[in-house]
């Protein structure tokens, strides 16, 4: 029954859709562009910077409206895969790093090769986020912003427990054990992590050496169960024991760390750079960030490279998308997106602040057409609850994703 | 009994002329809209869910509008992935023990309705009824919120009751603990419609025979299996079989519920499964192929337990 109503409803949608296309494709210029950007920049810091570039873009095409809408990162795919098949694509779609070999290899975005040249400060990007856009040497996908991830924490507390900022995991380990003893608080985490949060625990991993996947002449290979990734697991695992109260199923939003944080239970957290957006009046001005130390002392832990792309999808208004993507990537904007704490796309702004800092050593998800189906298979989520729970041993629950990892890489 | 059969034959004899066949064909004129109006919205989407079933159909099929023709290979491929046996059998497992204790508690508080003084019964009614026109996706949010590991009000209560220490209970901890509060959602949710019917069915029960029996020295429960569920059990079958369709392919609570924290392989139903596979993994023919099995799955589960009731009903 179920599956008649999917099917019903798929298919009811695919034609309303078939419907609106033809209705509103014309042969008459156009006097819009549709362009689909994340909740993230609907924030009232944000939102700004893209009412500043729709102005410098209808500057040069006066009379042509910018309709932006804003998607949520859980479902702006399944919207955008309706689109491709109604054929009423937005002119313009950010899409995550993570995201976009998927779309690129199945040929949902328009070739921008040619246009590099004038898309502004595209001699300068950033190399780990601009080799998200690329895909058979062609480009699609034009850098955005990046955010690394950082420890956001309460100084108040650092201080009254006599910890500096450590320099080591080691130490960080033993500032988490006495910030502990320190607050008597039920369910106060020294340093909060959710428990299956696999960007923090990847982190881990690459921080040992181990990685999550390699190519081996043409085919994935799963390699977590390696001796180096799973020191990484294990360490992750000695690590959230020690220092964090946070539920050992759930991800990173339910419930954001930074809630937690402004409750007052947290005495340091990782997460993006942004975090400290809402750690709560009370701690806003007991809070500061420093980069995560490696388990080599001296040396930042990589960090996984978030971030952002723009992209135009087939069926869309090339020439106005690109112009708009231009105004949007300018240098006047990429300043003001860093001055709120973001990345620039482009290393000729790049400052010296903790995030750029933490973002000087990083991790990215492996470049597999088929690697956000990982994602939203919640492999490695699974496997950090199981690891956590101690349902399986690390090594057990190491050998079985990176089973599951390999055959749905080559899948 | 002895009938005059002389005119019937005579009428079959008499000749179709087109008034007749004016006369005959308007039925199915009335019904034709209808007959429509079903192909339409059911039919040709199940042609096309079937078609899709034997099709390679990603991401790039989609962009292209045209699939590629590969006959069984979805069904062999998800016939041949274990992901799919462990979901089918868990599935299963869930349904059966959703479905009987919906069944089950249903009946009893409708049983329970029928001994109340008319102002409870009137109190619980209108309980009953604001359960039933809760939607799903509130009543999970409010289930999570109530069950949430940090904040959650009935780890509170549970402590405060001196029941154990639920500080930070997670009661998402293990995949049989995440369906365990699947189960009890779905069976709140489903409760009030079972109990409504069965209560209904109940005012079918003559008054005499239960008496009647009671007289005779049976004791309630024999008056319930002898008397009440004889007269009950077409009501029953039809909710069993309902209960067992909606069970199977439910989405909604457990994609929201479990999703809070993360649906993965160790947790899928059915329906999650499906959704994950076909949509989150844009494989439209695989998923397609999927739900194809569901609904032969659900037909032939239903087909089982309306035969084996059907056989009972012959015994007695």
């Amino acid at each position: 029954m179920r599956a008649r109503i999917i099917g019903a409803a798929v298919l009811v949608g695919a034609a309303l859709a078939v419907v609106a296309s033809t209705a509103s494709g014309g042969t008459q210029a156009a006097s819009s562009i549709t362009v689909w950007l994340q909740t993230d920049a609907q924030a009232t810091n944000w939102e700004p910077i893209v009412k500043a570039a729709n102005a410098a873009f209808q500057k040069d095409h006066p009379g042509v409206a910018v309709n932006v809408q804003y998607q949520t990162w859980g479902n702006h795919l399944q919207k955008f895969d309706a689109t491709l098949a109604g054929g009423s694509t937005p002119d313009v779609i950010e899409m995550g790093n993570t995201e976009m070999t998927k779309y690129m290899a199945a040929g949902a975005f328009q070739d921008l090769t040619s246009e590099k040249g004038s898309i502004p400060n595209s001699g300068t990007w950033l190399e780990g986020l601009a080799a998200s856009g690329r895909y058979g040497g062609k480009l699609y996908g034009v850098p955005y912003y990046a955010g690394s991830r950082v420890v956001t924490y309460r100084t108040d507390l650092f201080k009254k427990a006599g910890i500096k900022v450590p320099t080591s995991l080691a130490q960080f380990t033993a500032a988490a054990k006495k910030l502990g003893t320190q607050n008597k608080q039920k369910g106060f985490s020294p340093v909060y992590i959710a428990g299956t949060d696999w960007y923090v625990a990847m982190g881990f991993v690459y921080d040992f050496g181990g990685k999550i996947a390699t190519q081996v002449s043409g085919k994935w290979k799963g390699t977590l169960a390696s001796p180096r990734a799973v020191a990484g697991l294990t360490a992750y695992k000695n690590f959230f024991n020690a220092a964090s109260k946070a539920s050992k199923t759930t991800d990173e939003s339910h419930p954001n760390p930074y809630t937690v944080y402004a409750q007052g239970l947290v005495g340091s957290m990782l997460g993006p750079a942004w975090f400290s957006c809402c750690v709560g009046d009370e701690y806003k001005n007991a809070t500061a960030q420093f980069v995560m130390p490696s388990h080599t002392k001296g040396s930042p832990m990589p960090g996984f490279l978030g971030g952002s792309d723009l992209a135009v999808p087939i069926g869309a208004n090339k020439a106005l998308a690109v112009d708009w993507i231009k105004a949007y990537t300018s240098n006047s904007s990429m300043t003001s997106l860093r001055g709120i704490g973001n990345i620039p796309n482009t290393t000729s702004l790049l400052g010296n602040s903790v995030n750029e800092r933490a973002a000087k050593r990083s991790w990215f998800v492996p470049t597999a057409k088929n690697w956000v189906n990982v994602e939203n298979g919640n492999i490695l989520r699974n496997m950090l609850s199981q690891i956590l729970t101690g349902r399986l041993t690390v090594k057990q629950a190491a050998q079985s994703a990176s089973d599951n990892i390999a055959s749905v890489l080559n899948g | 009994m002895a009938v005059d059969a002389s005119p019937l034959p005579a009428a079959r004899r008499r000749p179709l002329g087109p008034a007749t066949v004016a006369r005959g064909s308007v039925p199915y004129l009335l019904v034709a809209p209808v007959v429509v109006a079903i192909v339409a919205i059911l039919g040709y989407p199940l042609y096309k869910l079937v078609t899709l079933s034997f099709q390679q159909y990603g991401l790039p099929e989609l962009i292209q509008r045209h699939g590629e023709w590969i006959g069984l290979e979805n069904y062999r491929s998800v016939l041949s992935d274990s992901v799919f046996w462990d979901t089918l059998v868990r599935t299963i497992v869930f349904t059966a023990a959703n479905v009987a204790l919906t069944i089950v508690l249903g009946t009893l508080i409708a049983l329970l309705l029928l001994r109340l003084s008319a102002p409870v019964r009137i109190l619980l009614t209108s309980g009953l009824v604001l359960v039933w026109s809760m939607p799903a996706v509130v009543a999970v949010q409010v289930w999570y919120w109530m069950t949430n590991f940090q904040n959650g009000i009935l780890n509170y209560v549970l402590t405060e009751l001196g029941l154990g220490d639920y500080f930070q209970h997670d009661w998402y901890g293990s995949p049989f603990s995440q369906l365990a509060m699947v189960t009890v959602l779905i069976v709140w949710g489903a409760i009030p419609f079972v109990t409504v019917t069965v209560y209904a069915g109940l005012a079918q029960v003559p008054r005499e025979l239960v008496e009647a029996a009671q007289i005779d020295g049976a004791s309630p429960l024999r008056v319930f299996r002898d008397v009440t569920f004889p007269i009950l059990k077409p009501i029953l079958l039809i909710l069993t079989s309902l209960s067992i369709i909606w069970d199977f392919g439910v989405f909604t609570q457990p994609y929201l519920l479990i999703g809070a924290s993360h649906v993965d392989a160790s947790n899928y139903l059915m329906g999650v499964y499906v959704y994950i596979e076909g949509y989150a993994h844009s494989e439209f023919g695989r998923g397609a192929a999927i739900s194809i099995l569901m609904l032969l799955i659900v037909a032939v589960l239903s087909v089982f337990y309306v035969r084996r009731m059907v056989r009972m009903e012959d015994v007695t």
